[in-house]
């Protein structure tokens, strides 16, 4: 296993989350970003994040411990849950990331909320794989875009996550070539994506 | 979705950081403090967009935040955030001028909407005063230039009187716009959509004048070998511009008042009545009140013309327009003549400036014309500009003695290149008399 720093986007399953959720992540994780993907779980349970008052978990609790778990070789991690995320001031949140951070989480609680009856597990499967390009996307500085098609765009409801695309737009395909170029002095390069 | 700048104030670390990142990862640029006062100290230095502030913070209260804030800069948009205790005072806090509250913790998208509906009607608001600002700087009204407060006012009055029907009479010296000012004032009409027809009073011959305007059967008379439509059935559902109508035969005038009072004529030679709906628009140069004092123009043609009446002021009295015009006609006539002269000197600009322009703008615009046309680099120069033919060179009859003394002292200093001494003994006046008359007609050295 190379041991360079940042070399790898770590995904780290958190309980007994879906393990048919992680190649397909993976996969596109790899195909977006460039890096290769390496599985690990770093956290067992989550109790220290739970908040009994709002019986939820404190997602920027949970981030601020994998960031200090996580080895030097993962340039990001992304977290995987199935239990129920917030942040203080919000009700829920379907995932958080560290802006421009290293690490970032998604909760696969909330995702499987009206989905159609036909096909249901590949929609639901769609929507955490973008939701995990999403929140990473966060990590390398990417912010919300406006453009509704691109995977950085803030949905409001499952139904705009359904009919975002699977792929970033070109501006922030421009923006994240840009932070690629600049993490690769300080770390491992990528394998750049093409888009021919 | 646009970027906004946005400070958070509340005196809770986790509230504020969740609330940070959130706004962060939606693209606008947050700053954060604990404190009231410390947010009002920020606020000395930076400008927001919108202010979250939270209503129940240690030292100074968000409520009080809201009113300091709004007295200081009430276009910033304050967000209450509260908690469930606290709604009664976040009602308050509307009637304070707070934009909206939000509960917390609140919907994600509760507050992404928000921030969107604050941006948008900020945006709205920077449009209308941007809009309003427009209009207010604006040097250009259609066809017309100027930002003197003269041309202002013209503009404003054009605005006003174009929506109303009403006949309108233009004054003002030749060369003065006054053309340009109907088609402005039929633009900016409801008839914008109908047709301008213009009728030269001064220009046809009295005998064709009758035929010009109703027209004529067929037969009518010996060379009416067809039937003709006068300009007054060409206007119909438009505007009916009658230039110079001081020129206008007693004959004709009252032919004109009667199709003015009801809009009904015949053709010449024809014998059914016509009827057709214009708005009459009317120009001159002259003084319509002397002509009537004279006996050459109909007092009740007068009355019926002049309902509004607009003066277009000469270019002497708006001599500020007079860069800002001849730039304009330097760039049109050397696009027309492709020569590339893009500058007026200095020197060309101040004589320019001295000059009276008799025949107004239309003599400025020929003036640059011609000195396009005979320039011979890209800047033009004083020599280039027909006005200091010798015979420009002869004040003008009806300037005051202080014009005369101005454009007088002007000439001395040039040709002395501003040797003061010299001058000054010259024009048999001591220096610091020189010096006075210099500052009180504002007389500039050209660079």
């Amino acid at each position: 296993m190379n041991s360079l720093p940042g070399h790898t986007i770590l995904i780290s399953p958190i309980g007994d989350s879906e393990s048919e959720l992680y190649s397909p992540i993976s996969r596109e994780v790899s195909r977006i970003y460039g890096y290769p993907t390496e599985l690990m779980p770093l956290l067992q349970d989550l109790d220290f994040a739970f908040d009994a008052g709002r019986n939820q978990y404190y997602s920027t609790m949970i981030l601020e411990t994998l960031a200090i778990k996580a080895p030097s070789r993962a340039l990001k991690t992304l977290a995987i849950t199935h239990v129920d995320l917030f942040i203080p001031v919000l009700t829920h949140v379907y995932g958080e990331a560290q802006l421009g951070g290293k690490t970032c989480i998604i909760s696969i609680y909330r995702l499987n909320e009206g989905l159609p009856a036909i096909d249901p597990q590949k929609v639901f499967l769609q929507r955490v794989v973008k939701e995990a390009i999403h929140e990473l996307g966060h990590t390398f500085n990417l912010r919300h875009c406006p453009d509704h098609t691109c995977l950085m765009h803030y949905c409001r409801s499952e139904r705009d996550v359904d009919q975002k695309s699977d792929d970033l737009c070109r501006h922030c395909k421009v923006l994240l070539e840009d932070e690629l170029k600049k993490g690769q002095r300080g770390s491992h390069p990528p394998a750049l994506r093409s888009d021919s | 979705m646009q970027s906004a700048k946005i400070l958070i104030v509340d005196d809770e670390l986790i509230m504020r950081e969740s609330l940070a990142g959130w706004l962060e990862r939606d693209g606008h640029e947050v700053e954060k403090t604990a404190s009231g006062e410390e947010a009002l100290e920020i606020l000395k230095e930076s400008r927001f967009d919108i202010l979250l502030v939270d209503i129940k913070m240690e030292g100074m209260s968000g409520l009080d935040v809201l009113k300091q804030v709004k007295e200081t800069d009430p276009d910033v948009e304050i967000v209450m955030i509260t908690a469930y205790g606290s709604i009664a005072t976040a009602i308050e806090a509307m009637r304070n001028g707070a934009y909206d509250y939000l509960l917390k913790p609140f919907e994600p998208d509760e507050l992404g909407i928000l921030i969107e509906k604050i941006i948008e009607h900020q945006a709205q608001i920077r449009e209308n005063i941007f809009l309003r600002q427009q209009y207010k700087d604006r040097t250009r009204f259609e066809s017309m230039i100027g930002q003197s407060r003269a041309m202002q006012e013209v503009f404003d009055l054009i605005g006003d009187i174009a929506p109303v029907d009403s006949t309108v009479l233009i004054t003002g010296e030749t060369g003065t716009g006054k053309e340009l000012a109907a088609k402005a004032i039929h633009t900016n009409s409801p008839r914008s959509d109908g047709p301008f027809v213009s009728v030269n009073c001064g220009g046809i011959p009295e005998h064709l004048m009758e035929s010009e305007l109703f027209g004529h059967q067929k037969g009518a008379f010996t060379d009416a070998k067809t039937t003709k439509k006068g300009r007054l059935e060409l206007a119909h559902g438009g505007t009916l511009f009658l230039d110079e109508i001081g020129e206008i035969s007693m004959r004709m005038q009252i032919d004109l008042l009667r199709v003015l009072e009801d809009h009904i004529f015949y053709r010449v030679g024809g014998t059914q009545p016509i009827e057709m709906d214009f708005r009459v628009v009317a120009a001159t140069n002259k003084n319509l009140e002397e002509a009537i004092k004279e006996g050459t123009f109909r007092e009740d043609l007068y009355y019926r013309l002049n309902v509004i009446s607009l003066r277009m002021p000469s270019l002497s009295e708006r001599k500020e327009d007079i860069p800002l015009l001849a730039e304009h006609f330097l760039h049109r006539f050397s696009q027309e003549t492709n020569k590339a002269v893009d500058l007026i000197s200095r020197e060309t600009m101040d004589e320019m400036m001295l000059y009276e322009w008799p025949g107004n703008v239309r003599e400025l615009e020929n003036a640059i014309e011609r000195a396009v046309v005979v320039s011979k680099g890209r800047k033009l120069i004083p020599e280039d500009l027909p006005i200091f033919r010798p015979e420009y060179l002869t004040p003008p009859l009806d300037n005051t003695l202080l014009e005369v003394e101005k454009a007088h002292v002007s000439r001395i200093l040039k040709e002395n290149q501003w040797n003061v001494a010299k001058s000054a003994k010259i024009l048999g006046i001591d220096r610091s008399t020189l010096y006075n008359k210099i500052k009180r007609h504002n007389i500039r050295k050209a660079s």
